[in-house]
Order: C-alpha cells, then structure tokens, then sequence
C-alpha cells in the first residue's frame, strides 16, 4: 500500500504531470466561463432547453436569440476549440518545466502545430479546421503541445538561436503536415472512425450488459477527454428509445415498456448527475469533505454548469481529466448507479424513463420527468447521488494525501 | 456561529429552490406527457370497413392486398368478428407505428333486410367502442360496401353521436349501398329510407361522403338499381360537408366485384387514407458537454 503510495506520489511529482496541471490551470477559467455559456446558451435561451422549456424564458425575454448567440460565440470560441488551447498550454509549460526557462514562442509553435493538424486542406480554399478535433481534442491538443515542447527543448547545442529555431520549427512543421496528412488519408479510407465514435449508437442489442459496456467506455473516454459513444445528454432518436415512448403514449403509462435496458433509461437517467462520472457526487464530496481551500472554489464555481450536467470545468479543475486517482470512481460510480437502477427496472420498483426531456435537465430530475413524475425515481436518484458521495469521500481523501505528500516532496 | 447561520441560510434557500423546480418541472411534465400523447394518437386514422350482407370479416382481403401494392408501409389488416352473441373476436396484426391501419368488422348474422341491419349497427357500435379502446383514435375514415354502408349510416344517425365529442369521422365511402334496397322508383321509400330522411339532421356535418355507385347497364350493378344508389342524395346532400356521386363501368363493375374493381380501388387510395400525417414529436437537439 505504502509502496504504490509512494509510487504516485513520485507520478504526481512528475514533470509530466506538473505539466498537465499548470495547463490545466490556464485553462480552468476559459472553460469555466465556457460552459456556463454553453449552459446559458442551450439550456436558458434555446426554446428546447429545460430552463427555457419550464419557465417559458423565450417567449418573455427580450432578445433571447441575440442573447443566444452571443452566448454563442463565447462557447464556441472557449470550449468549442479547447483542443488549440490545450496545445498552448502545454507546449509552454511543457519547455518552463524541462528547461527552467520560460518561452513565450514555444506556446505559439505548439498551437501552431495544432492548428496545422486540425486544418482542413480540401474544402475549397476556405479556411476550416476539423470540427472533431477543435471539440474534443483535449488529448490531442496536449500531446501535441507535448511533443512540441519537448523537441524545443530537447537540443541543447550552441549554435545561433535563430538558426536552432528554424531548424526545430521545420521539423515541428514536417512532423505537423504528415499527420495531418496521414489523418486525411485515414479519414478518406474511413479507418479513423474509431475516433469518431460521438453520438448515440443504435442500441440494437439493448441488453444490460451493453449498457454496462458502452458506459464504461464512455466514461473511459470521457477521462482522456475525448466524446465516448454516449452523448452527455439524452437524444430519445434512437429507435429502442422511440419505441419506449409510442409504447407508454399508447398504453398511457411509462410501465413496462418495450426497452428497459437502454442510455437512456439507465445511463442518462441515473448514471450522468452533472455529467460524466457523476460530476454532481464529486463536487459534494469535494464542498464536505476537501480540506484544500482550492479545490473548494473551484467545486463551488463548476457548480453551476454541473447542475446542467456539463462537467468539463470540474474535469479540468480538480482535475479528474489523466487524474489516474479519480479513474477508479470515475469508471466505477456510474457503472454502481446503472446496475442498481437496473435492479429497481427489473423488479418494477420503477418505471422506465421513457418521456424526452428537455436539454440539460438537471440530472436527478432526468428520471423523474422522463417517468413522468414518478417519486420513487426521484428517491432513488438522491439515494444514488448520496450514495456516489461517499464512494468518491475516499478517493478526494487519497488525492489530498498524495498532493500533501508531493508537496512535501518538493 | 455566524458561519454555521449561513450554511444553514443556503441549506434552506436551495431546499426550497429545489422543490420549487421539481413543483414546476412536475406540472410541465404533465402537460408535455399529455400533449404528446394527444398527438401522438390523433395521428392514427384507421379505415373502417363494413362487408355487406352474405360476406365475412375476410371480404377485403384482396382488396387491402391490392391498396398494398407497391406500398414501402403497407397498411395493416386488423379484423372484427362480431358472434351472433354480441361477442367480439379480434384477428390480424397492427404494425408497429402505422398511421392508417386498415380495420374490417364482420358480423356472424350477415343476412339482408332492415331488421338485421339495425342489429348489425348495434353490434358494429359495440365493435367500435371496443376497438376505440385499444387504438385510442381520434378521427376515423369508413369503407361500406352494400348493406356495409347502411350500417354504418344507422350507426351515424343513431349511436355516433356520443363519441362525436372524441372521435370524429371524416370520410365515408359506400359502394353499391342500396339505400333504397331493391326498389327502382325513388318516389316509393322503403322504411329504411324514410327513416334515413327523417333522422338526417343527425348527420355530422364536417364529413365528407362519397357514393360509388357500379352499372352493368344504364340502371343497375346486377343486384342493386343505380336509383337506390342514388337515393343517398336525399339522405346526405346539403347535411354533410361534401357529397360526392360517382359511377364505375367496365369489367368488374358487377355488384359483387366491386370491391376488386381497380377503379375503385384507385378511388380507395385517391380519396381515403390520405390523411396528413401530423408532426413528428420534437426531438432533443442540443448536445452538451
């Protein structure tokens, strides 16, 4: 115990890792204020958001689509090109740790190279970038500011800087073209749809285990930061999810409905509080039971977007984002959360959620309106949350141990 | 102890805050869930048809076949068998989200003549009620062929009425229905007709009727005299929305063939089961983070 105690208490000293988390520290406020956007924009002034949908905001707001879009244009350039800013971020840091010197030039080249990775050359002259990369591509931003920053400080020979510099610049540019290009060529034979996997599946085997599976894998992929195969929101256009509604609409109640077992009814409606890996549990426990100031502020500031199940602020905060600590829970909570309500499902305790809800419903709230006002789908809910509280209470105990310790270290 | 005072001050504010919103969510939900369900039923507009005399529930079989050809989402055949004992028998499947299944109704008693017809009317109201009960429509269309049509015109005058606030029918077509049964000369009613007459003012007035009437020669199909076809004029025009008269001629156009008249069947397709289909449930756009 005390031996893989050290051993990530040397991991968390690690230059990678302090790395990640000075970008990750760059980056918190543009994504905080990123996603309250995002919020703002989808869930309080888009006529099918929840807060618009309940409270009816759209038709009593003056210029609510004005409002809209500037919300609009603050998400998209904020989290909706995460990727750039992770490039920069990284990159710089990346040479201030390995050189103990810092660079301005070296964030510029790492988000250069991205850039040059996410553009687009075959769409007729204009410029655009690949809409997957800008989105989700956290990991790939960071690697690349990564590798960019360790050939710009990898060299350590005499020669005038500005020839050095061109030199590695060159070969960043090179190494950025070829994939690039090498991404295009995947892309065009259609072997890169591995990275595409974003949007609902069709649940055609809609059985628990798949459930089980798919959520794994999106919480998975949520951890590196990348879009798993469930969509942070309930979508209701998969055909096992269309069947569950003309069921309950025909037979006048969600009860025994054709699909049980599918995102929506379990992973959305129980397993997806405040986002991926139940951010809503974390951000609780972290308000408990978190001794450090910082963690505090910023659970207290990811709040607000978490409520509405968009938890990136929290991810890139604590951070839970690479935080080998949080994988655990993170993969592991919900996974918890979707067995016991498929327990309630399979002994009709409980409705399945069938009804569509708004976009970002808070999350307990998901199974109860999609059930149509079932209480005891509410009950379990805050059971669920109360009881992911304290599954997440030792994992932030650990990580505290483990920072207070590398702190000592240092 | 002020810091705990306002711990507790934010406990209590977003308790309070907490079950306001689910108080308002519940009461959208509600309304949502009705509303859908509303539309989601009113989207299904089945087509009744009523055999006539002498022929069973099966009588269409070839004629759904036929409105089926060539069809990406056929229409689904549910069957009716109403037992002499009033008892209903239900045979054939719906397909899963279709919008205008096809529904036949046959009575055990199919015999002729006035009395047996109002019989069957009453069994086809029991019929119907039942078959409100499991679809949940709310507008309807109706085939009748022969003394079908008559059935369901006494249905209409006599017990439509107290559904007319939930369901409304929309289009009926009778072929070959001889309103006046076999008698050629109009200016002699039969009981049935001037009992049709008398109660016309019953007639829902947003329907639209269509008379199919088939010739073999100048006057009649065969079996029933184009006059007594014809005498559903005095029953439905200037009561309903539209009335419209039609003739068939050619192969097929014998009272009994009817049914399997390509002309008709063309008729079927063009004026019923076009019923617009109503807007798709929206959908959860807006994908977050």
């Amino acid at each position: 115990m005390n031996q893989s105690m050290a051993l990530m208490v040397r991991a968390y000293h690690s230059r990678v890792a302090r790395v990640m988390q000075q970008t990750f520290q760059l980056l918190f406020p543009v994504i905080l204020l990123g996603s309250s956007a995002e919020v703002l924009q989808f869930v309080f002034l888009t006529a099918s958001g929840y807060v618009a949908t309940i409270f009816n905001v759209t038709h009593w707001l003056p210029f609510d689509r004005q409002l809209s879009a500037l919300m609009a244009i603050i998400y998209r350039c904020t989290l909706g090109m995460v990727g750039m800013y992770g490039a920069y971020g990284t990159a710089y840091f990346t040479v201030k740790v390995y050189r103990q010197k810092s660079s301005p030039s070296a964030g510029l080249i790492g988000l250069l190279a991205f850039l040059m990775i996410a553009f687009q050359a075959r769409s007729g002259g204009r410029v655009t970038f690949n809409p997957l990369l800008m989105t989700e591509g956290l990991l790939v931003g960071m690697l690349v500011g990564y590798v960019c920053g360790r050939i710009l400080s990898a060299f350590k020979n005499r020669r005038s800087d500005l020839q050095e510099m061109m030199w590695r610049l060159t070969l960043i540019f090179v190494l950025a073209v070829s994939v690039n290009w090498l991404m295009s060529f995947l892309s065009r034979t259609g072997s890169l749809s591995i990275m595409a996997i974003s949007g609902t599946q069709p649940t055609s085997g809609n059985a628990l285990s798949f459930v089980l599976m798919m959520g794994a894998l999106t919480e998975l992929l949520s951890w590196l930061g990348i879009g798993g195969p469930y969509t942070a929101s309930p979508t209701f256009t998969d055909p096992a999810s269309i069947a569950n509604l003309n069921h309950a609409l025909k037979t006048g109640s969600p009860w025994n409905a054709p699909h049980p077992y599918t995102d929506t009814t379990l992973f959305h409606s129980y397993a997806n509080f405040g986002g991926n890996g139940v951010m809503l549990a974390l951000i609780i426990a972290i308000l408990i039971f978190s001794k450090r100031a910082n963690s505090r502020t910023i659970s207290k500031w990811s709040i607000f977007p978490a409520l509405f199940n968009s938890h990136y602020a929290m991810m890139v905060g604590i951070p839970v984002l690479f935080n080998p600590i949080f994988l655990l829970p993170f993969i592991l909570v919900p996974i918890v959360n979707i067995i016991i309500a498929a327990i309630f499902l399979a002994l009709h305790w409980l409705p399945a959620a069938v009804y569509p809800v708004p976009a970002g419903t808070p999350g307990p709230l998901i199974a109860f309106l999609g059930t149509n006002g079932n209480w005891v789908s509410l009950l379990l809910g805050i059971f669920l949350i109360v009881l992911d509280v304290l599954m997440y209470a030792p994992f932030i105990k650990l990580a505290e141990r483990v920072q207070k310790s590398a702190g000592e270290l240092k | 102890m002020t810091w705990k005072k306002r711990h507790w001050l934010i406990a209590l504010i977003s308790i309070v805050m907490g079950v306001a919103v689910i108080g308002v969510s519940l009461q959208w939900s509600r309304k949502n869930v009705s509303q859908l369900a509303q539309r989601h039923n009113s989207t299904i507009v089945p087509l009744i048809m009523i055999p006539g005399s002498s022929a069973t529930e099966n009588r269409f079989d070839s004629l759904v076949k036929e409105l089926n050809v060539n069809r990406r989402n056929p229409h689904s055949l549910l069957k009716i068998r109403v037992a002499k004992n009033d008892h209903l028998t239900f045979s054939g499947e719906m397909r899963p989200r279709d919008r205008a299944p096809i529904i036949v109704v046959g009575f055990e008693n199919n015999h002729d003549g006035y009395s047996n017809i109002k019989n069957q009317a009453r069994q086809f109201n029991l019929a119907f009620k039942a078959l409100n009960e499991r679809l949940s429509f709310s507008r309807f269309e109706v085939v009748g062929h022969s003394n079908g049509g008559l059935i369901f015109t006494v249905f209409l005058e006599k017990d439509y009425s107290q559904y007319a606030n939930e369901v409304q029918v929309t289009k009926l077509m009778t072929i070959g229905s001889p309103f006046n049964f076999n008698e050629r000369n109009v200016n002699n009613k039969t009981q049935m007709l001037s009992d049709f007459i008398k109660n016309r003012k019953k007639l829902p007035t947003n329907l639209n009727v269509y008379s199919v009437a088939g010739t073999q020669n100048y006057t009649s199909d065969g079996i029933v005299p184009l006059t007594s076809v014809m005498a559903s004029r005095y029953i439905f025009q200037g009561q309903v929305k539209h009335f419209t008269t039609m003739t068939v001629s050619g192969s097929n156009a014998q009272h009994s063939d009817l049914p399997q008249n390509r002309q008709i069947v063309n008729l079927i397709n063009h004026y019923m089961l076009t019923a617009k289909r109503r807007r798709q449930v929206r959908l959860n756009e807006p994908v977050l983070h």
